[in-house]
């Protein structure tokens, strides 16, 4: 059974069609890079996964749950790092976490040790007493992350997790991601950077005007699974400015953007676009 | 013309000037539109000029003198402007201690080659323009019955006289506000400020009606009394004090970096109350209590309604002889407080940020509701004890307006969160919901206030009548703030 499995899944606001018959399935064990311009439907879409709005059709199953039935027993299975999140202005980082351990039902004593751990792991340690609100947006981003593992879920769902990250700790929570999808779990990633998503994703969907346009199997580390076939040994980049709509090139990721303008520079060419001669 | 070495002359500066200032207007516009209620806000104009004009007939009918109203509208005003005048904090942490993040033009100083202080100076004079007009001017509308006119150019003359006098109010306030935050940019500590302002407001006091300070600060807050000449020099006054509290300013003031200790377990652990309710309730206490003005901001609120109520009690005995009985007066009108304790309660989270967690939106205005039990209880008491305790209450009455007061704030807190949510500040101005609002409360209010006016000391007859009134219209707010979850709950689910 999918850990995530979404079909027709449809939503508007007023006349615009946000989600508009999406489909896709998200299996244990694979890191799934959700790909698509701003306005694509991404954030409609994580939030009907986990019971945040209601859809107007389709059916969503999350861990064997129907988010919009069982909102709660969702999001008490998943972990969740919503776009542009922040933790609470006038709570610690240590308090905060204590709140969501709190929230999630966990035992006092786990949770102090998951606090232990992420403070490791992301070298905030030394800011646990620190009020969010003086601390950096780049140290709330790891605040968050620690949240949405905190009672280490079998599914979490995550945008943008790099966001305000430095090199290294990117570096890092990239290592934790592809260790913890292998680890058995399914992890739902929605991001704009697609040099992000090809290296660290298994698989990735690309989204455009509210629905899944296409779909490719990555290897570990970005190498393309299915090399053999034309469509697929095209660079993800490639892809993803074949399948998105003109309406939506306004939209396109930072990395692309670049690229189209030249602005790195023909030395700093993507070396995929090199030996593909593109 | 002058150009710098870009080929930027005065020209340019001015023209940019412009664009920016047009651009502060349009998005103090959108702002409010997007905010309260979309098209709705359009009529928010109508209803201040309606409520200022009924209000005014009202005060004359009942006797009060054309002055006292002309102070206490020019009084409102000057208090309003105080109010905008925090937008010296926009962009800096200060304000969003308080108001919670925000996402102004004022902020593009950061990114942009434009001066902060001349930014802030362009954003206070767009606020100015747009309250005289969206909010000030219709306060004029008092003029209409304050100076009864023939003609339309005699009405239109009065009213334009009056707006200007509080617009001239208005600025005063404003600039006293942003001075204030100048001089604290510069290091001045928050209690001096606070220690010089009260020192003014004793020195005034004690002055009394006849102390040789009063006739100059009602010239300054009520510069329509004064004469056209005092009101002008007035008005270039409060504007070079806003120019030397602009040059005063310390845009690169930071406050220092806050560490606390982990209070949040143990407050947690003290709460009776059940897993999961307790974190939240916990967590809103801790944002009340370390948000700027701390745990003393519904008090303050509080305080501040009792004090007006205290003087128009004052002033209804000084015209017609007659005090209203203060348990029930007291009790009815203080419950008012709700409102504020509840808005200062939601003013740091929104109901988005819950819903990472597996917790329902029920849940959280249930734990917002004990919270409001927790702060909203003490805060009110205070006041009111005193209030018993100066207007010399009877037992009875005491009794009596304990229950209305507890009552009647469970009624105002339930109408409160059912009518507007989580953002009771917003619904203020969205002209429908406000007058579902103010209808909800005179329902409840009125009646208890002429029964408080006209029984004195309540019989208990009329006491045990008010009384099952706080406990029936108590049930009503508990009904209608445990509706208000799945109500809200409903539309979000739909409409984001």
């Amino acid at each position: 059974m999918a850990a995530i499995r979404v079909d027709e899944l449809c939503k508007s606001y007023g006349s615009v069609r946000a989600v508009d018959g999406m489909d896709f399935r998200v299996e244990r064990g694979e890191l799934f890079g959700f790909l698509g311009p701003n306005g694509a439907g991404k954030t409609t879409t994580i939030r009907a996964l986990t019971g945040q709005i209601a859809p107007d059709g389709g059916d969503v199953r999350v861990l064997g749950c129907d988010p919009t039935a069982e909102p709660i027993e969702t999001r008490r299975r998943v972990g969740i790092l919503p776009e542009q999140g922040s933790p609470p202005s006038f709570l610690t980082p240590r308090e905060y976490l204590e709140f969501v351990g709190s929230v999630r039902d966990l035992e006092p004593e786990y949770v102090a040790e998951r606090i232990d751990r992420w403070t490791d792991r992301l070298g905030f340690g030394g800011k646990l007493d620190t009020l969010h609100t003086d601390l950096s947006r780049g140290q709330q981003q790891k605040v968050m992350i620690a949240q949405a593992f905190l009672h280490e879920p079998d599914a979490v769902l995550i945008d943008e997790p790099l966001a305000n990250l430095d090199p290294l700790v990117q570096e890092q929570v990239k290592r934790f991601l592809v260790a913890y999808a292998a680890d058995d779990n399914a992890v739902f990633v929605s991001t704009h950077n697609i040099d992000v998503a090809e290296s660290i994703c298994t698989r990735v969907g690309i989204v455009a005007d509210g629905r899944m346009v296409t779909e490719r199997s990555l290897a570990k580390g970005g190498e393309d699974a299915d090399a053999d076939a034309d469509a697929d040994a095209d660079p993800l980049l490639e892809v993803f400015l074949r399948e998105v709509t003109d309406a939506d090139a306004r939209d396109l990721p930072s990395s692309a953007h670049d690229r189209i303008e030249g602005k790195a520079g023909d030395s700093e060419r993507d070396p995929r676009l090199e030996a593909t001669g593109r | 013309m002058s150009t710098d070495a870009h080929g930027n002359g005065d020209d340019d500066r001015s023209s940019n000037a412009r664009l920016l200032f047009v651009a502060l207007l349009r998005e103090e516009w959108r702002l409010h539109t997007r905010l309260f209620g979309g098209w709705r806000f359009a009529f928010f104009p109508l209803v201040v000029a309606a409520v200022a004009v009924a209000g005014t007939v009202a005060l004359l009918e009942s006797g009060l003198a054309d002055g006292t109203i002309l102070l206490g509208v020019h009084v409102l005003a000057a208090g309003f402007g105080l109010y905008s005048g925090t937008a010296a904090f926009a962009g800096s942490d200060m304000l969003e201690n308080v108001f919670g993040e925000l996402s102004l033009l004022l902020g593009s100083a950061e990114t942009l080659p434009l001066s902060r202080r001349r930014l802030l100076g362009l954003f206070l004079l767009k606020d100015g323009l747009f309250y005289a007009v969206v909010f000030v001017l219709p306060m004029a509308a008092a003029a209409v019955v304050l100076a009864p006119a023939r003609t339309p150019a005699a009405i239109a003359a009065a009213v334009v006289g009056l707006w200007l006098s509080l617009s001239i109010a208005f600025a005063v306030g404003m600039t006293a506000t942003v001075a204030s935050i100048a001089v604290r940019t510069r290091g001045v500590p928050t209690w001096a400020i606070a220690a010089a302002v009260a020192l003014v407001a004793v020195v005034v006091g004690v002055s009394g009606g006849s102390g040789t300070a009063v006739p100059y600060v009602r010239a300054v807050v009520v510069p329509l009394e004064a004469g056209p000449l005092a009101a002008v020099g007035i008005a270039a006054g409060t504007v070079l004090l806003a120019i030397a509290a602009l040059v005063a300013y310390d845009p690169t003031y930071g406050r220092p970096t806050r560490t606390v200790g982990d209070r949040f377990a143990a407050l947690s652990d003290r709460l009776p109350l059940e897993s999961g309710t307790d974190a939240l309730v916990a967590k809103t206490l801790l944002d009340l209590s370390r948000s700027s003005g701390g745990v003393w901001k519904p008090l303050v609120s509080a305080t501040i309604l009792f004090a007006l109520v205290a003087a128009l009690v004052g002033i209804v005995d000084a015209i017609t002889g007659i005090e209203p009985a203060p348990g029930v007066f007291f009790g009815g009108v203080l419950g008012l407080s709700a409102f504020t304790t509840y808005n200062w309660l939601t003013q740091f989270d929104d109901l988005e940020s819950y819903l990472v967690y597996p917790i329902a939106v029920e849940d959280v205005f249930r734990a917002k509701r004990t919270a409001f039990a927790l702060v909203g209880a003490p805060t009110v008491l205070v006041p009111y004890l005193a209030a018993v305790v100066w207007f010399d209450a009877t037992a009875l009455d005491a009794v009596v307006g304990a229950v209305l007061l507890g009552g009647y704030g469970l009624y105002y807190y339930g109408l409160t969160v059912y009518v507007a949510g989580f953002d009771p500040n917003e619904f203020l101005f969205d002209a429908v919901r406000f007058g579902a609002f103010t209808v909800g409360v005179a329902v409840a209010l009125v009646p208890a206030l002429v029964v408080g006016f006209v029984v004195v000391p309540p019989s208990l007859a009329s006491g045990a009548a008010l009384a099952a009134a706080g406990l029936g219209f108590g049930i009503v707010g508990y009904v209608l703030s445990s509706r208000a979850g799945p109500r809200w709950e409903r539309r979000y689910l739909t409409d984001r």
